[in-house]
């Protein structure tokens, strides 16, 4: 279809047919207030902020929702529009309780920002003062329904962009409430704890406990970084106030997560109960004790020396740390979390266009298991009638989604039917390669996404340290670990019976039994430098916070001088 | 000219609204050069004269019978009135207990506290003011001519308005003079 001619507010503008007035005025530039409507979610025209007049029109129309027309005039600001957004900011005020003097999210809050805008002094009506419970069953955090404003900007996110449909809404008029499953607690029920839901309010129903009352948006500092702790390499935001990561978000402009990051990522170190390293730690009479960093090192080499040694590389290190590894210290050098799968991967985006998944045996919903990426495969199991085929013996946290689910021994049943698809999609992680590779084998049209273990394993690839550990009987070890806390145990077995060993990692777990020196690590928030996902993009790691402690790659390199 | 005469009085109320206005600092030299402040809670004199004034300020909201004939006072006295502070203009913190009965809240507070000690009543005595079930603002029970909202209002705001009403102008409050916290 051709394109239309809008006028907005005086200006003429061109635009799809198929546009809303609120795309058209983002076109011209016009700024129309948003609070139901969000960039990632389908509009609804729920709050009715973005009411507008449309000449010809007999009543005024939300623009998020109302088509453009050939020849359409378009007013934002008259005195009708004007009026009927101060009337309905009022009406949503005066339903609960939006006192802000006591609300955490005063200062970053859209409802409020609107207010001001609109030159809100007062209301004019009787308040309900609905007595309203606060949900705080989940870990991370809390519903307070006091403070929704029903824009249910929450219930798509976890519908259209998470796929998980927990969110739901029960009642009617003024007694709707936002609930999860079949009204139950937000805690027991189907919640994922992803939190893009908290990401989305606009006002303060949805609160970090980490982060509640620690700082209002001219407060914080925003740091587009990304999260290292898996292969995924998900774009995130940093929030920073003096000096501390208070909370972490989705960046809306990142590929490949667009905005969406799951636990692990957003909550996962900032309620991590491991013990930071924060001193250089040397074993001495079996236990380990603060060291100042020269002896810490020194001693370090000289374990290292004295015996023929291996250095073993966690994917939490960043490129330029394992770069730095090769280049300054001796030894066969390892992958900690095992092998780079394969080097033909495709980018996580085809989940999204792909009419057939199959997950091969592995579970992407658990532990730091590339969580992100069962986003678009339940989004794409419920909105787009993707087919998944689930090849898995165990329980998996996509059950729900799969519409088939096999032994990965029946995987002839998956080729079967992945024959017929336009674009089958193979999903596996380095325990299941083999199994993926006989799928892709006998599937000619078939893309394949391997997870790579950890962040950061194909950056390692790329510096040479591809080989996974092996226990050849080395006796002594240089474990560069960062935060790595799922630890192969063949690794802590050889761990255990070497002469020697020194780490290098952020958290005394799983290491003070094994160690005999712990070198300190910073954690993603703290370091500077650059990974490699699972896709093969290279992302540049930013830090957010800045530390007394040497980087990562100084230490190293300090090592390697007395190597 | 005469001085243009102010009364201020206090409500259901922290009484930091009355502090951001004694925030204005030597500002106030100037303002009592054009105001001749009448009647306040910071002053000697706390009522607003029967003769009446150009302008009263009430800061809180309305909680019980004494409020309400204190605010009816004042609008009945002064030419325009002004609320100040979230509790005058929307209800405030004080609204919190409007989430709860009358008698849960006196319970709440007698009573069941930490600090309570045993065999406390919850005072009932005829001789002080009742507590009404809602809390209201001001312009649920008087019209009010002007809205401060702030908890505390910046004394910014409070100048601001001040002088432009000086100057006979209606003050628009917008930026960072149009807070709610």
């Amino acid at each position: 279809m051709p394109d239309v001619q809008v006028t907005i507010d005086g200006h003429q503008v061109s635009v799809p047919a198929n546009s809303t007035v609120l795309d058209a005025a983002k076109v011209a530039g016009i700024d129309i207030p948003e609070l139901c409507a969000h960039d990632a979610l389908k509009p609804i025209g729920a709050c009715r902020m973005c009411l507008v007049e449309v000449e010809k029109q007999r009543v005024l129309h939300p623009a998020c929702t109302f088509p453009v027309s050939e020849g359409m005039v378009v007013h934002t600001a008259s005195d009708a529009v004007l009026g009927a957004r101060r009337f309905v900011l009022q009406l949503l005020f005066s339903e609960r309780n939006h006192f802000c003097m006591y609300c955490q999210t005063s200062g970053s809050c859209t409802l409020q920002d609107l207010a001001y805008e609109h030159g809100l002094t007062h209301w004019e009506f009787d308040r309900a003062f609905p007595k309203m419970p606060v949900d705080a069953s989940r870990q991370f955090f809390v519903m307070d329904h006091n403070r929704c404003i029903l824009c249910r900007r929450c219930i798509r996110a976890c519908d259209e962009l998470v796929g998980n449909r927990t969110l739901g809404l029960k009642n009617r008029g003024a007694d709707t409430m936002v609930i999860a499953d079949m009204d139950i607690p937000f805690g027991d029920s189907s919640c994922i704890s992803c939190g893009t839901c908290m990401q989305m309010c606009p006002t303060g129903a949805l609160m970090d406990r980490a982060s509640a009352y620690m700082g209002a948006t001219d407060e914080i500092t925003r740091v587009p970084s990304r999260c290292s702790l898996c292969s995924v390499g998900c774009g995130v935001e940093l929030i920073v106030r003096g000096n501390r990561v208070i909370r972490v978000e989705g960046d809306w402009d990142a590929e490949p997560n667009k905005g969406l990051i799951c636990e692990v990522g957003r909550f996962g170190l900032l309620h991590e109960r491991r013990q930071r390293v924060r001193k250089p730690l040397v074993k001495a009479d079996g236990a380990l004790a603060d060291a100042d960093w020269d002896d810490a090192l020194q001693k370090a080499a000289e374990g290292l020396k004295s015996a023929e040694s291996a250095v073993v590389v966690s994917g939490f290190s960043s490129t330029e740390a394992a770069q730095a590894a090769v280049n300054q210290l001796p030894g066969k050098k390892m992958a900690l979390g095992g092998a780079l799968v394969n080097g033909d991967n495709a980018p996580l985006s085809v989940l999204d266009e792909t009419d057939l998944i199959i997950v091969a045996d592995v579970d992407l919903t658990e532990g730091y298991n590339y969580r992100m990426a069962s986003f678009p495969i339940k989004r794409s199991a419920r909105h787009r009638g993707v087919r998944v085929i689930l090849l898995d013996d165990e329980p998996n946290g996509l059950d729900a989604w799969a519409r088939y689910k096999w032994s990965p021994d029946e995987a002839e049943r998956a080729v079967e039917l992945a024959q017929h698809a336009e674009m089958p999609v193979i999903v596996y992680d380095q325990h299941s390669a083999a199994l993926a590779q006989e799928l892709a084998a006998q599937l000619p049209k078939a893309k394949t996404i391997g997870f790579a273990p950890e962040g950061n394993t194909a950056g390692l690839a790329e510096v040479g340290i591809s080989e996974p550990f092996a226990n050849d009987g080395f006796s002594a070890y240089y474990v560069i670990a960062g935060e790595a806390a799922e630890v192969p145990q063949e690794l802590m077995d050889a761990l255990a019976k070497a002469d020697f060993v020194a780490v290098q990692a952020s958290y005394r777990e799983p290491w003070e039994d094994v160690a005999d020196v712990i070198l300190p690590s910073p954690v993603m928030f703290e370091k500077d430098g650059s990974l490699v996902n699972t896709e093969g993009r290279s992302f540049e790691l930013k830090a957010g916070v800045t530390t007394r402690r040497p980087s990562e790659v100084e230490v190293i390199e300090r090592l390697g001088a007395l190597l | 000219m005469a001085k243009v005469t102010l009364c201020t009085d206090w409500l259901d109320v922290c009484s930091g609204c009355h502090m951001s206005l004694l925030d204005i600092d030597e500002n106030i030299v100037e303002l009592l050069k054009h105001v001749q402040l009448l009647s306040s809670p910071v002053t000697d004199l706390k009522h607003p004269p029967e003769e009446g004034c150009d302008v009263g300020i009430l800061t809180g909201s309305i909680s019980n019978d004494h409020q309400e004939e204190v605010a009816r006072r004042m609008r009945e006295r002064a030419k325009i009135l002004i609320s100040v502070g979230d509790c005058a203009v929307f209800g405030g913190i004080c609204t919190m207990r409007n989430f709860f009965d009358l008698e849960e809240v006196l319970q709440r507070g007698y009573i069941e506290t930490e600090s309570t000690e045993p065999g406390s009543e919850i005072p009932r005595s005829p001789e002080i003011a009742k507590l009404y079930p809602q809390v209201k603002a001001v312009d649920q029970v008087v019209k009010v001519d002007l809205h401060i909202p702030g908890c505390p209002p910046p004394a910014e705001s409070l100048w601001f308005a001040i002088t432009e009403l000086l100057a006979g102008r209606t003050p628009v409050l917008t930026d960072d003079l149009l807070t709610y916290d």
